[in-house]
């Protein structure tokens, strides 16, 4: 009767009513169904226009190796830490370099032909594939054991309010771009809304069952059965709504208010969009998480560093224009301090009903469309991979000749034990995942 | 009835030397219970009634009756007075069925509940100010996105179904660079039916697509990707409403614009089409009479399933509560109450308020509650005040009367003085509001003030609350006279929403208000295929609308006219003459031959088998939904005779063979001679003389409740006597009555039906001032409260 995309159904999300299921409640008093096995976690976090390979990439290959300028914010947790140089994004066909980068880095296959003009190259449209972080929740939704209530969280940080193939990076299936949220209030509502919303209905309840017995009384007797008989369904319903209290089980975040969405705050919007990212995964509302800081040629201009050029434009520069190259270092060390400090956030929160911190069950996978700003080469893309998740060894740098993509994002399937044959264009999957255990 | 009660109640098998219930109980509870449980001065005062099972109250029988002499009336005789006591007045069934008809207290329907939730938001929006032109507004661009300085063309297009080859649209070519250029088509769109309509873009290029919700579009294509050429999104909407519209086009690339660069332009076609497919009717390019140019305010449509309405009466009642029902309430109430306190700045007429809805493309709807975290917007002194009006007069609007200072208090004060931001408290009132009984019962006062009569003529008229002139009408005192009704009454009729009333009234009248499957052996009737079904709706709705809005809405019309609406697919399966274009038309249809809505070919079918026609269907169909006459339901289901049996045997012949015994005849004797008279019509309605190559015989006959036969030849013939008969006349009254009202006629005097019938005779059959007429009568009528039990039937 009703189109597939109707409203939410709010019952369902208060945690009352006939249609309440643990996992969705995540309640404690009904069983954590997916509570018996470790909980693994990613989060793949996305910052654009490539990085200065000379000032990121370790020279070193294997445990001993010395970080970086832009990695330096990394340092504390260098054990922790697995750089992946000479993965290479190799999808070609329509679209320009951006487009494709951010299109194809977790989908691994080509944009469909479409109208979206890049700079260079032909037109193109959406990704032709879902991208694996995606394939993963699906992957973890199946199973009553790994089940949570959002499966994963699309979050962002000034992506702008236009839908191309630049401004996307996550997909549900072919043609099938999922916008990432990067209004903390509205994420915010997305994760506790309904908590308010359950107080405010406990709160209306009250005065409907008043209400019920003051119209009950200046109706006939006959008639005040209809209202007796509402009536208890209105109490069967405050009751269950008593019973489902604590649902959220942790302190909900506080979040400075008043934060405009605007380019100037970012520093404080990436912090909100990191607490309520840990939040969430301490609550287990989901194992899945990307965070797209800004877009594939975003332009951010990081006046707090003292830089008023936009991030795109700067990437543009020749490497001989030593200060665009001091400030593009100066960009990617604070994309890679958002990296740090929520790798630290989720070093610091304990595992809720296990050992070691959320870090010790989550991995972070760091990347960008673009290995080099300037020549636009999807080539060694910057992987940077921080925590224990997935039970990579760390502590590297690896250093590979030119494999594709493909088989990094096969990797992280198999790391949650989904174990794909192929991902994306299976052309690309050769020699299987990579071996980073 | 009292044939089937006593059936009931003693039994078939009970020997005639034992003792029925109903002869105990008058022999040894009368004398202190009352002859009919009623109870007796000193004896036993109170009335027999409760809910206990009959098992129960056998077992308390034998236990404690007679209280002079108990244990004397045990085993087979205590489960007989018990069960007959049961059946006659103690049960709440018993008790209903012996309550005098009256003005049931109710809550509203499902349908209503929709309907009052959607208008009582948008009467906080600007109206609509139509100015009966039809089509879209078609703006032209010479750029690739819609750039109003780049304006070439601004028109009205009558629909959107346009292939501009590889030129560029509009007379003037040199207007436009034919390789890239963008249109907007704008305007309104009219739902005729409520349900899940399908709106389809075809086009090789990119498109956007709104309706109804200005921020949020329903179809997003403005990235083109792939080979795709077709759109497509349902959406559900609300019948006798208009929606805002408007579809963007561009054949050109987005993003980066490198036309300049270009040495020579591909020559590349364009062409876009916008078409829907409602729940029921033609599926293709919307139709011009649907869209107007002017704008509509967004409408707030509630969405949440809800469990059927009572239909046990022939009519929808709110009369039952269950837990499935206030569930999908508190879920309605909660999710309209989100969706007023993301807009309450603009239904309150805050300044700037237009700032808080944003759109993130073709991701997650991004209609943002900021509430006190977000603090955009300030709540300063002003504001709040507005909110607070707001919340009050929305109360009020609910409730369908003012507020007093108490209410005012409960609802809107508390709400404001407790929350920490004026929104929330706009939600809290808003939630408490929708779920209040206040808002959501029809028919709580004993004596209807002004505002009853007011919600009264609201609901009758357009199933939904009522609107700003009818609350100022209650409040001047102006609605206590027959008069004030009727004047009221016949201003309501103008609106969409009272034609989407008499409308669907109509198609419950005909027995087509449900889904029904239409589709016949496709061997035996090439080309009946969905599309022309959906044509025959549409077709049908067509007429069922033209007698309705035509001057003097002449019931008989409905019965006698010899004209089909058809369309290009319709009049060739039909034979029809082929009307001028391709939107329907009225043509003439096998002269003489044809007799209005008891000819066309939709009913027809629809009162067909797969492969031959249903004289029982159709009979049935005529005998109680045309004449109103009481047919039980066959004694057990039969299936018909196959006419392979038979091969020997016209259609009729094999009715008459298989409903020839007595048992049968008491219905058949009736349903069958009505169903005759349509033979020559076959199973999707067409016109025919011979059957298995016997000449039809289409003659029949109906005995009068006078007691005339009368006996017809055909269809026109059968026709001309149901258009001037007293029993139509009356049947479709009450029928109307109980659409419209949703109470029984009898409710209002046991002559109502007769008067109203006079006067429907006395205004030439018009439909419209009949509804005036049931309106007038109906609205200001008093309640009778339900008294003690009277006398079971005998």
């Amino acid at each position: 009767m009703f189109p597939a995309n109707s409203r939410r159904e709010f019952l369902r999300n208060l945690g009352i009513g006939s249609a309440a299921v643990p996992f969705v409640l995540n309640l404690p008093s009904l069983g954590f169904a997916n509570q018996a096995t470790r909980k693994q976690r990613l989060i793949v976090v996305f910052s654009p226009n490539g990085i200065f390979p000379a000032s990121f990439w370790p020279d070193e290959e294997g445990a001993i190796f010395k970080l970086k300028e832009i990695l330096q914010p990394l340092a504390p947790l260098q054990d922790k830490v697995l750089t992946l140089h000479g993965v290479c994004d190799k999808i070609r066909g329509d679209g320009d370099g951006h487009m494709r980068g951010i299109g194809c880095l977790l989908t691994g296959i080509e944009l469909f032909p479409g109208n979206i003009q890049g700079g260079s190259d032909t037109p193109a449209g959406w990704s032709k594939g879902i991208s694996v972080d995606q394939e993963i929740k699906n992957f973890l939704q199946k199973g009553a054991a790994t089940r949570t209530r959002f499966g994963s969280l699309e979050l962002g940080v000034m992506v702008p309010d236009r839908a191309d193939t630049w401004t996307r990076m996550v997909y549900a299936g072919p043609n099938k771009p999922i916008a990432p949220v990067d209004d903390p209030y509205q994420l915010f509502n997305k994760l506790y809304g309904r908590v308010k919303d359950r107080e405010t209905l406990k709160s209306a309840l009250d005065d409907v069952t008043h209400d019920l017995k003051t119209v009950g009384n200046a109706v006939s007797a006959d008639d005040r059965r209809l209202l007796d008989e509402h009536a208890t369904f209105v109490r069967e319903m405050e009751k269950e709504l008593k019973e489902t209290k604590d649902t959220v089980g942790h302190a909900v975040p506080k979040l400075e208010p008043g934060i405009k969405r605007e380019n100037d705050r970012m520093p404080q919007i990436a912090k909100q969009q990191v607490e309520l990212l840990v939040t969430s995964f301490a609550a287990d509302f989901a194992r899945v998480a990307t965070f797209q800081i800004t877009n594939s040629v975003g332009q951010a201009k990081m006046r707090w560093l003292g830089i008023t050029e936009g991030h795109h434009e700067l990437s543009h520069e020749p490497d001989t224009n030593e200060k665009a190259v001091d400030k593009l270092i100066k960009i990617n060390t604070w994309y890679c301090e958002q990296v740090a400090y929520l790798a630290k956030r989720l070093s610091e929160t304990p595992e809720p009903g296990g050992p070691g911190s959320l870090l010790d069950n989550t991995l972070i996978m760091w990347t960008n469309e673009l290995g080099k700003g300037n020549s636009h080469t999807m080539d060694n893309i910057p992987f940077v991979l921080v925590g224990n998740g997935l039970d990579f060894k760390m502590g590297r740098s690896l250093k590979y000749k030119k494999v594709a993509h493909n088989r990094l994002l096969m990797s992280l399937a198999h790391g949650f034990g989904h174990r794909v044959k192929t991902f994306g264009n299976p052309n690309h999957c050769g020699d299987g995942p990579l071996n980073l255990v | 009835m009292a044939g089937l009660f006593l059936l009931m109640t003693v039994g078939p098998s009970v020997a005639a030397d034992v003792p029925t219930g109903a002869q105990i109980f008058s022999k040894r509870c009368a004398s202190c219970h009352g002859t009919i449980g009623e109870g007796v001065k000193d004896k036993y005062p109170r009335a027999l009634a409760g809910d206990k099972s009959v098992a129960q109250l056998a077992k308390l029988i034998a236990r404690t009756m007679p209280d002079d002499d108990p244990g004397t009336c045990t085993g087979a005789d205590a489960d007989r007075v018990a069960e007959y006591v049961f059946e006659s007045f103690y049960s709440k069934a018993a008790r209903d069925r012996n309550a005098p008809p009256r003005i049931e207290f109710a809550r509203m329907t499902v349908g209503q509940y929709r309907n009052a939730v959607a208008d009582l938001v948008a009467s906080f929006r600007p109206a609509r100010k139509p100015d009966g032109r039809h089509g879209l507004r078609g703006e032209y661009f010479n750029a690739r996105g819609i750039q109003t300085n780049k304006r070439s063309i601004d028109r009205i297009d009558r629909e959107v179904k346009f292939d501009f080859g590889t030129a560029a649209p509009g007379p003037d070519p040199a207007k436009f660079d034919p390789y890239q250029f963008s249109a907007r088509w704008s305007g309104s769109v009219l739902a005729e039916q409520t349900g899940t309509y399908e709106f389809v873009v075809k086009t090789e290029h990119a498109i956007r697509l709104w309706v109804n919700d200005p921020v949020k579009p329903l179809i997003d294509a403005w990235v083109k990707s792939g080979s795709d050429t077709e759109f497509r999104a349902p959406i559900y909407l609300l019948a006798g409403r208009t929606y805002s519209l408007r579809l963007e086009f561009s054949k050109a690339k987005q993003g980066v614009d490198d036309s300049k660069k270009l040495k020579r332009k591909p020559q590349v076609r364009a062409s876009v089409a916008l078409e829907w497919k409602p729940p029921v009717g033609t599926a293709g390019i919307i139709p011009t009479r649907n869209l107007s140019p002017e704008s509509s305010p967004e409408v707030y449509i509630c969405s949440t399933p809800f469990p059927p309405d009572d239909r046990s009466y022939g009519w929808v009642r709110g009369t039952a509560i269950s837990k499935a029902w206030d569930q999908a309430t508190t879920d309605a109430a909660l999710d309209a109450a989100a969706h007023v306190a993301v807009v309450a700045d603009e239904l309150a007429g805050v300044q700037g308020s237009n700032r808080r809805r944003r759109d993130t493309g073709s991701g997650n709807p991004a209609s943002i509650n900021l509430d006190s975290q977000g603090g955009v917007v300030a709540p300063t002194p002003e504001r709040i005040g507005k909110l607070k009006a707001f919340a009050r007069t929305f109360a009020e609007r609910a409730f369908r009367r003012p507020l007093d200072d108490d209410l005012t208090k409960f609802v809107v004060d508390r709400s404001f003085a407790s929350a920490k931001d004026p929104t929330d408290a706009v939600k809290r009132v808003v939630l408490f509001v929708l779920l209040s009984p206040r808002f959501l019962y029809r028919e709580a006062d004993a004596s209807p003030d002004g505002y009853d009569v007011a919600a009264r003529l609201s609901f009758g008229l357009w199933d939904s609350i009522p609107d700003a002139e009818l609350l100022a009408a209650a409040r001047a005192g102006k609605l206590s006279t027959r008069e004030q009704v009727e004047s009221q009454a016949r201003r309501m009729l103008a609106d969409p929403r009272a034609q989407a009333k008499l409308h669907e009234f109509l198609l419950t009248w005909l027995k087509i208000d449900r889904p029904l499957d239409l589709a016949k052996d496709p061997k035996k009737f090439p080309g009946f295929d969905p599309a022309v079904i959906g044509d025959l709706r549409t077709s049908l709705d067509l007429t069922l609308d033209d007698v309705l809005t035509s001057q003097g809405a002449d019931f008989r019309r409905l019965l006698l006219d010899d004209t089909l609406f058809v369309n290009d697919r319709l009049a060739a399966f039909y034979g029809a003459a082929k009307p001028d274009g391709a939107n329907f038309q009225k043509e003439p249809l096998d002269p003489g031959h044809r007799a209005g809505v008891l000819s066309h070919p939709y009913l027809l079918a629809a009162f067909s088998h797969a492969s031959e026609t249903s004289p029982i269907h159709r009979g049935v169909f005529l005998a109680r939904g045309i004449l109103g006459v009481a047919l039980r339901p066959p004694p057990e289901a039969i299936a018909p005779l196959p006419p392979d049996l038979h091969p020997g045997l016209s259609t009729r012949e094999r009715v008459s063979l298989q409903t020839t015994s007595s048992a049968c005849m008491t219905c058949h004797g009736v349903i069958n001679p009505l169903g005759f008279t349509l033979e020559n019509f076959d199973a999707v309605g067409r016109y025919r003389d011979e059957e298995r190559n016997k000449p039809v015989d289409a003659s029949g006959s109906y005995q009068t409740r006078t007691g005339e036969t009368k006996t017809f030849r055909g269809v026109r013939d059968l026709a001309r006597f149901l258009a001037d008969s007293d029993e139509v006349h009356s049947s479709f009254t009450e029928q109307l009555v109980h659409h419209l009202v949703q109470q029984p006629v009898r409710a209002y005097g046991p002559r109502t039906l007769e008067t109203l019938t006079q006067s429907f005779a006395k205004n030439d059959y018009d439909i419209r001032k009949l509804a005036v007429e049931i309106m007038a009568t109906t609205a200001l009528a008093p309640r009778i409260q339900k008294g003690t039990a009277s006398p079971p039937p005998k």
